[in-house]
């Protein structure tokens, strides 16, 4: 048993950590409304997408945690873009050998996907989606939808017969979102139960909040260190020191159960969906809550839209909304305990 | 990274397992004011294990202990909780305290005499830290010890020594440099507790027991040899094991939580509701229960992961400190949701109800986040320890 980062993961994660460094790198930037191609490439390059997949399907060899290690960054630096779907994809295009070129493509960053969360069969169960999902995360900049349905899952490319796509601004300036119809659109079946990817993009929005969560900790503490009032740094003052411990707890509260979960999904342990619906709720909440005080902190300053605070806070309310909000996970663990 | 325990460490729990199942004592714990039978019933219990030689599972071989690495005691006590073993309570100073404090510290002589009493169930240990004006800031006792020929003169006043009035020994810490500063002139000193001039008086908390005792030193005279490191370095000795007091030990109390949410989801099948129904069909008390399990699986894999941080760098970490204060406002919520569950029951004391239970647990629990330092007080340490803010 270990749930610690081994040196392998560390030098991952620190790698990871300063590309995205250097490709974004002012706050204002991360407000630019298009993802950077020149990182999307990079990103390729350095087999970003395929962390989780087997050597021989051309991916790092790595699995779960390594795939949660990338979010967690992805997170922190609030980089834009469908990374979510583009990482399933592989994952979904793996293991069918007729579409060897399309997981080439998804791999090597020429193709971006998008999700369409369809839990409930809005676009039918039928091979060919017919309907409309609103509010799909970058579904404007993508080439291709990873459409999840109640079972399915299909692959519809985004440009294609029977497929309008509306993209308009969200809460969020680093992430916008789309309106999808399809109308009797040609798709293909990639796989005929949608859960294991589900569970999957679970833990990743879970790390990508938690990255949210580090941040602005981190992004508190060091205001808090060097803001001068009362001829004294304000993190001296137990008010402020308080929240920041209260923002530590639900970080490592957070990164435990992510971690914990990424773990569980990757080894297959029956428990494993339970955590990684509560590894979403504890992560969120721990965004959340972080994001809100992260503003507070900062006074003024957290109010305006040149700092970045709200970013952080923004983006987390986009999660919040992605693969089922707390109450509904809430609501689904608690619900074999209602049965009968 | 890995959750799974390793084929020896799984050998290690199956024999634990085995044991305890064969060996946990069938007799339910005494309850109530008895302290007496409550004493007698952990010793013998003690006393067990140690034949059993599972007594001290932390303790290095050669003082009688198990030498569990830190993975075995995970299991340990894991499994300790899961065959439903008697809590660690009037055992818990010597054991977790008391005896590592003496292993870090003490003397040869010391160590060869009180360290097998302790393992063996011989003798309860009670603690004297806390003073009335020195609690959070424990630095500021003010009990004075004077050196009088080979004998220390003791007088002053401690409190919140948990079962002083059943116990033989007592670590205590006394003022023997009233010149230095304050965290230099402090001694550990091992206090027997029918030393003439000790006067132990009772205090009645609010859930209605009297574990807490005042103890008052009217010219106590403790041989100097029961001084524990150097004279005027207690500040450190006392210090040298305070991550002992919580550590591994604290995985049996999260199980028992993790256990207690399970009850209470059972609870709440079986009550009546706010609004009719069950309580579990109630959508808000249902979703507190999910998050309460969510946020005790959580503490379980934080756990984990503090000690497989220690295992990995050798060393206690900072996030104990995280884990601590999470755990005792946990118990607090966790408490409180059992209570709205309840409805009218957790305040009628019927004698056939669970009512009684859960509300006494309610009540017993709000000392979580006062003892052993107050969720402030951990809020400081995390803030300055943990995150580096400033004093």
């Amino acid at each position: 048993m270990d749930l610690t980062f081994s040196p392998e993961q560390e030098s991952i994660r620190d790698a990871i950590r300063g590309v995205l460094a250097d490709r974004i790198p002012a706050p204002r930037a991360r407000a630019e409304l298009a993802p950077d191609p020149g990182l999307w490439r990079e990103a390729a390059a350095l087999g970003w997408f395929a962390l989780g997949l087997p050597e021989a399907a051309g991916g790092a060899g790595y699995g779960l945690p390594e795939e949660t290690i990338l979010f967690v960054e992805l997170g922190r630096s609030l980089a834009a873009g469908p990374w979510l779907g583009t990482v399933l994809a592989t994952h979904a295009l793996a293991v069918i050998p007729t579409l060897r070129d399309e997981l080439a493509n998804v791999v090597g960053g020429r193709t971006r996907v998008a999700v369409v969360d369809d839990p409930a069969d809005a676009l039918g169960e039928a091979t060919r989606p017919a309907g409309t999902v609103c509010g799909v995360a970058d579904g404007d900049v993508a080439d291709v939808f990873l459409v999840l349905g109640g079972r399915g899952v299909r692959w519809v490319a985004a440009g294609g017969r029977g497929v309008r796509v509306t993209g308009r601004e969200s809460l969020d300036p680093t992430r916008r979102v789309a309106d999808v119809s399809f109308a009797d659109a040609p798709a293909e079946l990639l796989a005929a139960e949608a859960i294991p990817l589900r569970r999957t993009a679970l833990v990743l929005v879970a790390a990508e909040a938690l990255g949210i969560a580090e941040r602005t900790l981190e992004a508190s503490v060091a205001h808090g260190k060097t803001r001068e009032q009362f001829g004294r740094p304000i993190g001296s003052f137990q008010a402020v020191k308080h929240r920041c411990a209260d923002m530590a707890v639900r970080t490592e509260v957070a990164r435990s159960i992510v971690l914990f979960a990424a773990v569980a999904l990757r080894d297959l342990e029956p428990e494993a969906p339970r955590h990684a619906q509560q590894a979403k709720v504890l992560a969120i909440s721990a965004a959340l809550a972080n994001g809100h005080d992260n503003v507070q902190n900062h006074g003024g300053m957290g109010f305006t839209w040149e700092a970045d605070a709200h970013l952080y806070l923004k983006r987390a309310w986009m999660l919040e909304h992605a693969f089922g909000t707390r109450t509904a996970h809430l609501d689904a663990l608690a619900a074999p305990w209602r049965a009968g | 990274m890995e959750i799974r325990f390793s084929a020896a460490e799984e050998a290690f729990r199956a024999d634990a397992r085995a044991w305890l199942e064969a060996n946990v004592p069938r007799a339910r714990r005494p309850v109530g004011a008895d302290l007496r039978s409550l004493r007698d019933y952990d010793l013998a219990w003690q006393r067990r294990m140690f034949e059993g030689g599972w007594a001290g599972v932390s303790w290095p071989r050669e003082y009688g202990g198990r030498g569990a690495s830190l993975m075995e005691q995970v299991i340990w006590y894991e499994e300790y909780a899961r065959a439903g073993a008697p809590e660690v309570t009037t055992t818990f100073v010597g054991l977790n305290h008391a005896g590592p404090t003496l292993i870090a510290c003490g003397s040869a002589e010391q160590k060869a005499f009180h360290l097998p009493r302790i393992l063996r169930g011989d003798v309860v240990w009670c603690q004297g830290f806390s003073e009335p004006n020195a609690g959070s800031d424990l630095a500021s006792l003010q009990t004075r010890a004077v050196i009088e020929g080979e004998e220390l003169v003791v007088s002053g006043q401690k409190i919140w020594t948990s079962f002083g009035n059943v116990a033989e020994f007592q670590e205590l810490l006394v003022r023997t440099d009233p010149e230095a500063p304050r965290h230099r002139g402090i001694s550990w000193v091992i206090c027997a507790m029918d030393t003439p001039g000790i006067d132990i008086r009772p205090i009645k908390t609010l859930t209605g027991d009297q574990h807490f005792c005042e103890v008052f030193y009217d010219g106590v005279r403790i041989p100097l040899r029961n001084v524990v490191g150097r004279l005027n370095d207690g500040w450190r000795v006392a210090m040298a094991t305070l991550g002992f007091e919580r550590g591994t030990a604290f995985l049996s109390e999260q199980i028992r939580l993790a256990r207690r949410v399970e009850d209470l989801a059972a609870l709440a099948r079986s009550v009546p509701g706010p609004r009719g129904g069950r309580a579990i069909d109630d959508d808000e008390l249902a979703r507190r229960l999910a998050l309460a399990r969510a946020e005790v699986d959580a503490m379980r894999a934080m756990t984990y992961r503090s000690v497989s941080l220690a295992v990995r760098t050798g060393v206690p970490g900072a996030e104990a400190s995280v884990i601590r204060l999470f755990f005792s406002e946990l118990v607090q919520r966790i408490d409180l949701l059992a209570l709205d569950i309840l409805g009218p029951a957790a305040v009628e004391r019927r004698a056939d109800g669970a009512g009684a239970r859960w509300a006494d647990a309610y009540l017993g629990g709000l000392s979580q986040t006062i003892g052993g330092g107050t969720k402030d007080i951990q809020r400081n340490i995390i803030g300055e320890r943990v995150l580096g803010l400033p004093r």
